[in-house]
């Protein structure tokens, strides 16, 4: 699993790469720490190369979204292919996040 | 531009430029304060503004009438504040605040809104001249609503009170729009208070459970959300992987409630009543093969919306429908809508 963190357009993106598994997840939560110091910055999960999430990924990008909800910044999800999606509407996820 | 003053004018000038930081930590000060107040006492508020004279502003003031002032102190508009309220109510409402805070100096403070011939219209600020407790540098706090500011705006943008006197005809227009903003202030005030009784009304009604008698609508589904309605629903669901429940807000599903026909808070607990077995169903079909142990709240009456359809056979174009009004028209909702019809089509109560 390989999480990147990049400045694009004034936005924060979060590039994941592989399955966002248990045993990935306190890896992924360390490469997620910049974007806990956004400051009003919008944040992107580009989840284009992402190909499984588990309950813990869902964790860690509700993690973010609670940080980043208070100080006025939006968390978009783009790229998920088709499982991901159904993980996502399956628990109700889709409800919470915006997607691109 | 500066204009030449006399010696008089020149000294309070230079008076107004060796304190100008302290106006300015007087102007922040001030500021602060009533923000914060504001906030405690939870008075919605416009906007609140604040500026110091400038000094050509100051210069300018000094030219025409001077002599008026003796000293710095005599000048009471050199820190200005202006509160904007949404409603006429809320500007005695911060008056009476600002009273409390400040010692108010009635002899210049006015309140223009008094000031009209009765049969006259005219529309105008609440203006009162302050100092901190125990503080010595006047300033001036303006009250008024939103619509009074644009009004002055506007009136100040066009010239109204102007070196040339406007015709008569252009004056009267000025009246009636002045007095047409006047009403909808009233108007304004008048309304916030039918639906404040009216908010009351349906949450005595959702209490007592008379829920035939309330109409669906954003307020009453709030009220009813605080019945925690789908409480049951999800638990039954988190207990499928021992999940977790992540809040989230369940106001977008009124649209698609009403896209169903419900009209009262009585057709949606009927709804609940009649669906949630399915929308159980449906979930333990879902969730059971997975390990995913953590849920949005909206999860229950997610799969009530899809469950009903499902049950309906509205298939696969009712659940795109309801992810349409979810999400907003989309792609890819018709291909999460075909997704999951194909797991849930071997329910039993699905009508194909």
């Amino acid at each position: 699993m390989k999480t990147t963190i990049l400045e694009k357009d004034g936005e924060l993106v979060a590039v994941f790469e592989g399955r966002l598994d248990t045993a990935a997840s306190v890896e992924t939560e360390q490469a997620l720490k910049p974007l806990y110091d956004c400051t009003g910055h919008n944040i992107v999960f580009d989840c284009t190369k992402l190909e499984y999430i588990s309950s813990s990924g869902l964790r860690l990008f509700l993690s973010v979204l609670k940080n980043a909800k208070p100080k006025g910044s939006h968390v978009y999800i783009t790229g998920i292919n088709d499982d991901l999606r159904t993980v996502f509407a399956m628990t109700g996820f889709t409800n919470l996040f915006e997607f691109k | 531009m500066i204009p030449k003053l006399n010696p008089h004018g020149e000294a309070l000038l230079e008076q107004y430029r060796e304190q100008l930081p302290l106006l300015e930590q007087l102007s922040e000060t001030v500021y602060n304060q009533l923000r914060q107040v504001f906030h405690e006492q939870a008075v919605e508020l416009s906007a609140i503004e604040c500026r110091v004279k400038t000094e050509s502003s100051l210069a300018g003031k000094l030219e025409r009438k001077g002599d008026k002032y003796a000293s710095l102190e005599d000048i009471t508009d050199l820190v200005g504040l202006r509160i904007i309220t949404f409603y006429t109510d809320d500007v005695d409402k911060v008056a009476a605040i600002v009273q409390q805070l400040y010692e108010i100096d009635w002899s210049n403070s006015v309140d223009k809104r008094k000031l009209h011939e009765l049969t006259s219209f005219g529309y105008n600020s609440l203006h009162y001249i302050c100092r901190l407790k125990g503080g010595k540098m006047p300033f001036e706090i303006q009250m008024r609503t939103a619509l009074q500011h644009v009004w002055s705006a506007i009136e100040h943008d066009i010239g109204y009170k102007g070196a040339v006197k406007l015709p008569p005809e252009y004056r009267r227009q000025f009246s009636r729009l002045a007095g047409m903003l006047e009403l909808a202030d009233d108007e304004f005030s008048r309304l916030r208070t039918t639906m404040t009784d009216y908010r009351r009304q349906v949450q005595a009604l959702v209490k007592s459970g008379k829920l035939d008698e309330v109409l669906l609508s954003t307020d009453s589904f709030r009220s009813y959300l605080e019945l925690r309605p789908f409480q049951r629903l999800n638990q039954r669901i988190a207990a499928v992987n021992q999940a977790e429940i992540f809040p989230a807000s369940l106001l977008p599903f009124l649209s698609v409630l009403e896209s169903f026909g419900l009209e009262t808070l009585g057709d949606v607990q009927r709804f609940i009543d009649e669906n949630s077995d399915n929308a159980y169903q449906l979930s333990l079909s879902q969730l059971a093969v997975t390990d995913l142990d953590i849920l949005s709240e909206s999860i229950g009456l997610q799969n009530l919306c899809l469950a009903y359809v499902l049950k309906n056979g509205g298939g696969v174009g009712g659940l795109k429908n309801i992810y349409d009004l979810l999400y907003g028209e989309h792609d890819k909702n018709e291909m999460l809508a075909e997704m999951m019809y194909e797991q849930a089509s071997q329910l039993p109560f699905v009508k194909k």
